[in-house]
């Protein structure tokens, strides 16, 4: 293992910003920010299936939320200056801010919030948080300052949730190709193909953004992303997807290579309600059986963090889980012999035909032989994925990258595809959602992830790394990329 | 006059050069082919070295992102890819002959029909009828990628053993076959398979080294032999994202998948060149 000068930040550093580099230099207020991307949104809205491009490009720097999800994890107020709770918790009241104008200089009002949130929970929505917003049974604004929500029950994850609720002019109309939000930046041009300029709205009630423009350039692979940086065609590459391109980045003083934290999982997700998989001590041999140390450095080098359950560092109910069924091939077999396969057995791994699945899907193979487990690899779109797998959970096991953040409440959802179905999990989960405080939502969903661990539910393999790289020149752009966000208003480029 | 006399004969030297390199380069696949049976410097799967190892007294090319032995994978390598070429040739082969056969002997329109047929499937490229073939099947294995390209190359041997056999049917000794009433089952085994015969084998090489890039080109889209099948596509496929840091193992399977076609090509340009010598000789 070689070291490399990588300035790796903690994922819980708060602020989480590059900006104390730049000592002594001063920035450009007016620079261009070039920032590359292989994510290009299908259109502007999040409600219309525009993709994760869109949050890349838009979240807090064109739309901004009620509560904004911080890049080191927290939720924070936005565009509320405060708010609180009934005593049942099925009321909450939400203060505006005052002085806050839309792009096209109409005034936030509370008319407008609650035409936001019903622009994603209606029928024709596409957004994924539809479900999480169903217990909203009522939105009243008695006057323009204030928005009074009412649920059909408790639900202490509703700041968060609503962290994905952009606040729009309820004027607006359409919005797949057009924006009207009260963010920093305002959209100034889009290029179908090929690229998405924002530029700094003067008009914006915050602080002002450290640079005038920002142009998101999408490519759609990542040789010629790479290419463009080494020719300063760009400033910025949001997010590597493999440690082999950065080879040409780390080591060369020209470029800043930063390592944060993800919130993507890689899981081998068994089918739990099929033999042999719904055996807890089969379970439990496969994850003791899987050198998931040797899997990471295969994939990722040096980058990447183990795990030991679905939940990420970032999440606020982490637990350091890895030393649960941790590696021991002796231990397995004997777990195997008791559960009544002394001599192993076969299963199929539907396995989606993009990296790093079919490698990962390899190394498993090999690791099970040892056990006398025969892995049959059968390779799949990723539309096959979605009918055979999500829908139709007809699967023995399977693997696939997991996104989302705060996502242990799948484990409580007995009809989601891998079928864990534990009834205590499922209380606790549901428990956590109606707490009355976060403290004791938190001790909740940390009691359940040491469940689901303990269960073997399915075998997390690993934490993918967030790389960003950089002109060296360039910083205060954010390291983690939390739900693909990348708030562009902080980074400052030297002069 | 001399002039003449010399140049069959030097005609011939260059055949053998061609045919020899031929031979030594398809040789060498077959025998680590065969080795392969036997022997393997390492298990295939065992992760026996870091990650992405340059190449070394113990890992001859390296290792890929796994740590396994890329040199142990080129063996295989070699194995499948004669495996495929052999088995798709033998389908095509003998579907593409026996429609080849059929076309030329049968009825006017029957023969048009399936003139016509043949080159509509002609006009699609081999790898896309493939594609097709293992996309109806339910999973990707070697013996569907197998089928697939044998299925794929039947069209392209057919066309050609009718026109052949076509141009022997019209001989003077076909005629007289025919009148002394021989039935058309001898015709074709005396008559008509022996005269194509040569042709029909050049052309068969042809397709061997059309089969095994194909398969390559099927593995590489995911659509071959599954893993652990170490079919040198994949192993394109799989270095793909590290070429800039491991060359070696884009380069290495890239150099046998291009030695093993080149090997069949001048294999088949040799054999074709000796039978034009023979016949300009006759």
């Amino acid at each position: 293992m070689t070291s490399r000068p990588l300035l790796f930040v903690a994922a819980l550093l708060a602020g989480a910003s590059f900006s104390a580099i730049a000592l002594g230099q001063g920035f450009n207020p007016d620079a261009s920010i070039r920032i590359g991307s292989l994510y290009e949104p299908q259109n502007l809205d999040n409600t219309a299936g525009a993709g994760q491009g869109i949050n890349e490009a838009f979240n807090g720097n064109v739309y901004e939320a009620l509560f904004q999800l911080t890049d080191a994890g927290t939720v924070e107020p936005r565009l509320v200056e405060s708010y609180e709770a009934s005593e049942d918790g099925l009321t909450y009241t939400f203060k505006l801010k005052e002085g806050v104008t839309f792009h096209s200089g109409d005034p936030l009002t509370a008319a407008d919030v609650k035409y936001s949130i019903e622009r994603v929970t209606a029928e024709a929505s596409k957004s994924s948080r539809k479900r999480s917003l169903s217990t909203i049974a009522g939105i009243e604004t008695p006057d323009d300052q204030t928005v009074v929500i009412t649920l059909s029950a408790r639900s202490i994850s509703l700041p968060y949730n609503l962290s994905y609720v952009w606040i729009v002019n309820d004027a607006a109309g359409d919005i797949t190709s057009a924006e009207d939000g009260t963010g920093p930046y305002t959209l100034a041009e889009w290029r179908r193909g090929s690229a998405l300029a924002l530029s700094r709205f003067d008009g914006y009630w915050g602080e002002a953004p450290s640079n005038g423009e920002v142009i998101y350039t999408y490519f759609t692979d990542a040789t010629a992303l790479n290419n463009a940086l080494l020719t300063n065609a760009i400033d910025i590459i949001t997010s590597v997807q493999s440690p082999d391109s950065l080879a040409q980045f780390s080591g060369n003083p020209s470029y800043t290579v930063t390592e944060g934290a993800s919130t993507t999982k890689e899981l081998l997700a068994y089918n739990d309600r099929v033999a042999p998989f719904d055996n807890v001590k089969v379970r439990k041999a496969l994850a003791r059986a899987t050198d998931k140390a040797r899997l990471l450095n295969s994939i990722w080098g040096d980058y990447g963090t183990l795990i030991g359950s679905f939940v990420p560092p970032t999440d606020p109910w982490y637990v350091d889980l890895t030393g649960v069924d941790a590696y021991d091939v002796e231990s397995a077999k004997a777990l195997l012999a008791e559960a009544g396969y002394p001599d192993g057995f076969t299963f199929t791994l539907d396995t989606p035909d993009y990296d790093p699945h079919p490698i990962v899907a390899q190394f498993l193979q090999t690791e099970y032989a040892k056990i006398g487990v025969t892995v049959n690899i059968n390779i799949i779109t990723a539309n096959e994925w979605y009918t055979k797998i999500y829908q139709e959970r007809n699967f023995e096991a399977t693997l696939q990258e997991h996104v989302n953040h705060r996502d242990i409440v799948f484990y409580g959802n007995p009809d989601f595809y891998w079928g864990y179905n534990n009834p205590d999990v499922v209380k606790l989960i549901a428990d956590a959602e109606a707490a009355g405080s976060e403290a004791e939502q938190f001790e909740k969903l940390t009691e359940a992830n040491k469940i689901i661990a303990e269960d073997a539910a399915s075998n997390w393999l690993y934490l993918y790394p967030q790389i960003v790289v950089s002109a060296a020149n360039v910083t205060g752009y954010p390291v983690n990329g939390l739900n693909s966000q990348f708030f562009a208003y902080d980074i400052e480029k030297a002069q | 006059m001399s002039d003449v006399a010399a140049s069959p004969n030097r005609r011939r030297g260059i055949v053998s050069l061609t045919l020899m390199a031929g031979i030594m380069l398809v040789g060498l696949h077959i025998a680590i082919g065969l080795l392969t049976l036997v022997w393997l410097p390492y298990e295939p799967n065992a992760f026996t070295g870091g990650r992405l190892e340059g190449a070394s007294l113990a890992h001859w090319v390296g290792t890929d992102r796994l740590g396994r032995d890329l040199f142990t994978q080129l063996m295989i390598g070699s194995r499948i890819a004669l495996t495929v070429g052999l088995g798709a040739v033998a389908i095509g082969a003998t579907i593409g002959v026996s429609i080849g056969i059929l076309a030329a002997f049968a009825s006017r329109w029957l023969d048009d029909a399936l003139a016509a047929t043949l080159d509509i499937l002609i006009a699609f490229p081999t790898l896309l009828i493939a594609m097709l073939v293992v996309a109806a099947s339910d999973t990707a294995s070697l013996g569907s990628a197998i089928v697939a390209l044998g299925i794929a190359l039947s069209a392209i041997v057919a066309r050609l053993t009718r026109i052949l056999a076509k141009r022997v049917l019209v001989m003077d000794y076909i005629t007289a076959a025919r009148t002394s009433g021989s039935s058309w089952p001898k015709i074709v085994a005396i008559h008509v398979l022996p005269n194509i015969w040569p042709t029909l084998s050049v052309n068969f090489a042809l397709q061997f080294g059309l089969a095994v890039i194909a398969e390559a080109s099927l593995s590489y889209l995911g659509l071959g032999a599954p893993p652990p099948n170490a079919s040198w596509g994949r192993m394109l496929q799989e270095a793909q994202g590290t070429v800039y840091t491991a060359p070696l193992g884009a380069i290495a399977p890239g150099i046998a998948l291009v030695s093993l076609a080149i090997g069949v090509n001048l294999l088949a340009d040799g054999l074709r060149a000796r039978i034009d010598a023979a016949r300009t000789l006759s």
